[in-house]
């Protein structure tokens, strides 16, 4: 592996001959064809050599060039390049790969004739939006900044909150063509070395062309992509990040995201929320036991509802029986048809709601609910009790508020829904344990799903309910921290 | 791969060859509230009564003021389930019996001990609760089934359900359900009370002392014409007698498997015989009953204290019981000696005539055997209980005066 490397070095070596040299950036760069690259010759000051520019307009921060490097260049007297180019970070390159990759990432290449090295000069100046509020992942109480489309204003924001020496940023490289920089943030003496090996593998192993976001990130290091489960949480507040940083899993950030993947993660991490750290702990184990409620109903209540009426009708009470009885009476589908045709619906509402322009969005939203609802009970299509359950089954899946946790949870209502329509209740169980089993068989970068309560690992207990934040003493086990104890005494 | 195609092709093979077994559409059923049953001259065969709720009175939506709240259906079948098919050739939609609640048995057929034969289904068939009230009806059960219009209620269902939990509370009527009733006939011990009720009253009302009543003995004029009143006594699936309202309330109070309630009672004025005193009998504590058991002379000696309170809500003699000592003790004592009187003349009555124990005392008695076939031997029905020596003691907790202490002054008054 070394020596394939050295030899391909030696055939990528910078050459002396500055001529040679810009023949080769032009051509790799398709120079007239491609309008932004840009070249820009002069004779230095302090040697009298020919000095050759070369970057990418859009990229770069002009006023930079001019202030920084051409003019110093131009007038000041010098011993060596670096003493005279007045920008913070000046790199030397003797690889023409290295050239390719720095000019991409917004950097100017100098070529000085005479000279086999070249000096890569940071002046990049990417467009980005400016840090804005959390939109997806609200709270009421907590700081309100979210992640933006740059990974320096992102690490940033996210230094800001840990003020910790070892606290390490790793770039990583990923796609062949384009390169991307991954970034791993992580806390040197907590994070487990195995784990960050393994997620280095991982990253390193992909063998796409490029790899944008860490959107698509997540899909290429995941371990299972047909599941059903998301087993890396995505976030866009960087003081989650931050509290899983200091647990001692790891962050991963990319240029061009507005949110980060944090690795390895349980199920427990899709349920709870950030504002449960805020709120005082008796506020937020009641959002907790709401939230339980609301998983509960939004999995299960269409399910039952068909399983009930149709299998069970026994375990209505009778005078609920028989208005829902009377009510069916005019409708001529059957009751599971009923129950799809509303739950269907309602994930048209939604789905058509995301995609409509901001300002007919919820407009839409309520027209779609309550006209819908309303003309199809008056047109004998549904019965009105449906329109009960799954405006309950669709209010209640908005509580779990992860956007990927959701699609799970929706998922899940139609399977048991169909395994409900079987056989009943009876059927809706043995579908529920096998949900469950598979479940709790997934790993998350070798972490089982349902730590730290199944299998059972030292930790703060910070499963169903939380402990005020004075008794959480441990880093949970199951990561391998380094340094197990969060409390020093 | 191979084994992904097979247990595919087995999943898809399951689904479609059990075919969603049990599922029906609700409103393809009809729900029956309560079953009738009489005797017809031809043995083996008898009168089935359904009383099937009409789906539309129960949401204001759909509900047809002109509309019957039920259908009342007779047919003849060999027992339920057949008779429940015959139905079905007249109803419009399958009949279920899962919300029965009531089984109006006539007293002719309960007294001709076919019962058990005709509600045996029961406890095969998984369509049918095991808290369904049983219910023994002085005329025919049919007739009982029609005459029954409740006036308030507009929905079948809700009559029962009101009026069973509202009497029950009273005390008058016994805790009489389907697995209750075969619990004990299959535990050969014990007496099963069945609730008593008619539509038919007597023309004129007995001069009787307060609770001494059964159904269709109280004279009322207007209202529903149904009474609930005592209870009928099973011995081995067979009705034996009738039990009034006061030893209904007896047999209920020395019960341990019987939910406790407060009831009112009334007792003679101990100073004024001629006035009654009325209060509230509350009874907090199950009462301790200790059974001793001679196994050599297979005799019993069952040991009840009762535990109760008592809130006096009326002295229409104007006694002052509360500030006067002596009155009060002399009460005291009445309470007790009359609770203990009335008890004790209702379990010689169970020894002598029936003997057996409407009290599911038998329960106590099970631990001294090492199994059933010595139990059995041994014969609660007829030779422990009816010879066993029973000692009931009554201990008065607490007296209550309610909210004042002394009445109203007639004689001043009258000034």
């Amino acid at each position: 592996m070394l020596r394939k490397k050295q030899t391909k070095n030696n055939h990528n070596q910078i050459s002396s001959n500055l001529v040679e040299n810009i023949d080769k950036i032009k051509n790799d760069f398709s120079y007239q064809i491609n309008n932004d690259f840009s070249f820009r010759m002069l004779t230095a000051k302090f040697n009298q050599k020919d000095i050759c520019l070369c970057y990418y307009a859009s990229l770069v921060n002009s006023d930079k060039i001019e202030q920084s490097i051409i003019k110093p260049l131009l007038e000041q007297d010098g011993e060596s390049i670096a003493n005279i180019v007045t920008v913070e970070s000046v790199k030397v390159l003797t690889d023409c790969d290295e050239i390719n990759q720095n000019v991409t990432s917004g950097k100017v290449i100098l070529f000085m004739e005479d000279h086999s090295q070249a000096y890569s000069i940071d002046v990049s100046q990417f467009e980005h939006r400016e840090v804005s509020q959390s939109e997806n992942e609200s709270v009421v109480r907590g700081p309100k900044e979210a992640f933006t489309e740059s990974i320096h204003v992102n690490i940033s924001l996210i230094r800001k909150r840990i003020r910790n020496q070892h606290l390490v940023s790793e770039v990583l490289h990923v796609g062949k063509r384009s390169k991307q920089d991954v970034q791993l943030l992580y806390i040197e003496n907590i994070a487990n070395d195995q784990l960050l090996e393994n997620i280095r593998s991982r990253i390193n192993a992909i063998t796409a062309d490029s790899v944008q976001n860490v959107e698509l990130l997540e899909q290429y290091i995941e371990e299972r992509p047909l599941s059903i489960f998301p087993t890396i949480l995505y976030t866009e507040r960087p003081d989650n990040a931050c509290t899983y940083i200091n647990r001692g899993h790891v962050v991963l950030l990319m240029e061009s995201s507005a949110a980060c993947l944090i690795v390895p993660i349980n199920f427990w991490a899709f349920f709870h929320n950030i504002e449960d750290r805020y709120s005082r702990v008796m506020f937020s184990n009641f959002a907790r036991a709401i939230r339980f409620l609301a998983l509960f109903l939004t999995t299960m209540v269409s399910a039952l509802y068909v399983a009930l009426a149709n299998f069970h009708t026994e375990m209505i009470p009778l005078d609920l029986l028989l208005a829902i009885a009377s009510a069916r009476d005019r409708v001529p589908f059957p009751l599971l048809l009923e129950v799809l045709l509303m739950e269907v619906a309602f994930e048209l509402i939604r789905e058509a709601g995301i995609r409509i322009p901001n300002p007919l969005g919820p407009t839409i939203g309520i027209v779609g609910a309550l006209i819908l609802g309303q003309a199809a009970v008056e047109a004998n299509i549904i019965s009105p009790i449906i329109v009960i359950i799954s405006a309950l089954s669709g209010l209640t899946s908005f509580v779990i508020s992860d956007p990927s946790f959701n699609f799970t949870v929706r998922i899940t209502r139609f399977i048991f829904i169909f395994a409900a329509s079987l056989f009943g209740i009876y059927s809706l169980i043995i579908c529920f344990v096998m949900w469950l089993m598979y479940a709790i068989s997934l790993k998350s970068f070798g972490v089982p799903y349902f730590a730290p309560l199944a299998p059972s690992y030292q930790s703060n207990k910070n499963i169903y309910f939380r402990k005020p934040l004075r008794n959480e003493k441990w880093r949970p086990k199951y990561l391998l921290p380094k340094d197990m104890k969060m409390l020093k005494k | 791969m191979d084994k992904w195609i097979k247990s595919t092709v087995l999943i898809v093979l399951l689904i479609i060859l059990s075919s969603c077994q049990d599922m029906i559409e609700v409103e393809k059923e009809s729900f029956v509230i309560a079953i009738g049953m009489d005797v017809t001259d031809q043995e083996g065969i008898y009168e089935f009564t359904f009383q099937i709720a009409n789906p539309n009175i129960a949401s204001p939506m759909t509900a047809d003021p002109n509309g019957a709240p039920d259908e009342i259906l007779t047919v003849l079948g060999a027992d339920i389930m057949t008779a429940k098919d015959k139905a079905d050739a007249i109803v419009t939609k399958r009949i279920s019996l899962d919300h029965t609640a009531i089984f109006v048995i006539s007293e002719e057929l309960a007294r001709s001990g076919d019962l058990l034969r005709v509600i045996q289904p029961g406890t095969r068939t998984s369509h049918m609760r095991h808290d369904i009230q049983i219910i023994v009806s002085k005329e025919k059960a049919e007739t009982f089934l029609n005459n029954n219009n409740p006036i308030f209620e507009q929905k079948p269902y809700k009559y029962f359900q009101y009026k069973i939990t509202q009497t029950k509370e009273t005390g008058i009527i016994p805790y009489a359900d389907l697995h209750r009733l075969l619990q004990i006939t299959e535990g050969d011990a014990d007496l099963f009370l069945a609730i008593y009720a008619t539509t038919i009253h007597d023309e004129e009302e007995i001069e009787k002392s307060e609770d001494q009543y059964l159904a269709g003995e109280l004279l009322q004029k207007g209202g529903d014409k149904t009474q609930f009143m005592g209870s009928a006594v099973f011995k081995n699936g067979k009705m034996i007698d009738l039990l009034t309202a006061q030893e209904t309330r007896i047999a209920n109070l020395l019960d341990r498997t019987v939910p406790l309630n407060n009831i009112l009672v009334t007792y003679t004025d101990p100073i004024k015989p001629e006035f009654y005193i009325s209060g509230n009998y509350i009874q907090t504590k199950n009462p301790d009953i200790k059974i001793d058991y001679d196994a050599k002379a297979n005799h019993a000696t069952i040991d009840v204290t009762v535990l109760f309170e008592f809130e006096i809500l009326a002295i229409p003699s104007l006694i002052s019981y509360a500030e006067n000592n002596e009155h009060k003790e002399i009460l005291e004592k009445h309470l007790v000696e009359t609770n203990t009187q009335l008890a004790k003349k209702f379990i010689e009555k169970t020894q002598e005539e029936y003997r057996s124990d409407p009290f599911y005392w038998s329960l106590y008695i099970r631990k001294y055997f090492k199994d059933v076939p010595s139990y059995e031997k041994a014969d609660w029905h007829n030779n422990i209980y009816p010879n066993a020596e029973v000692n009931i003691k009554y201990e008065l907790k607490r007296l209550q005066f309610g909210k004042t202490m002394s009445d109203t002054n007639l004689s001043e008054v009258r000034d």
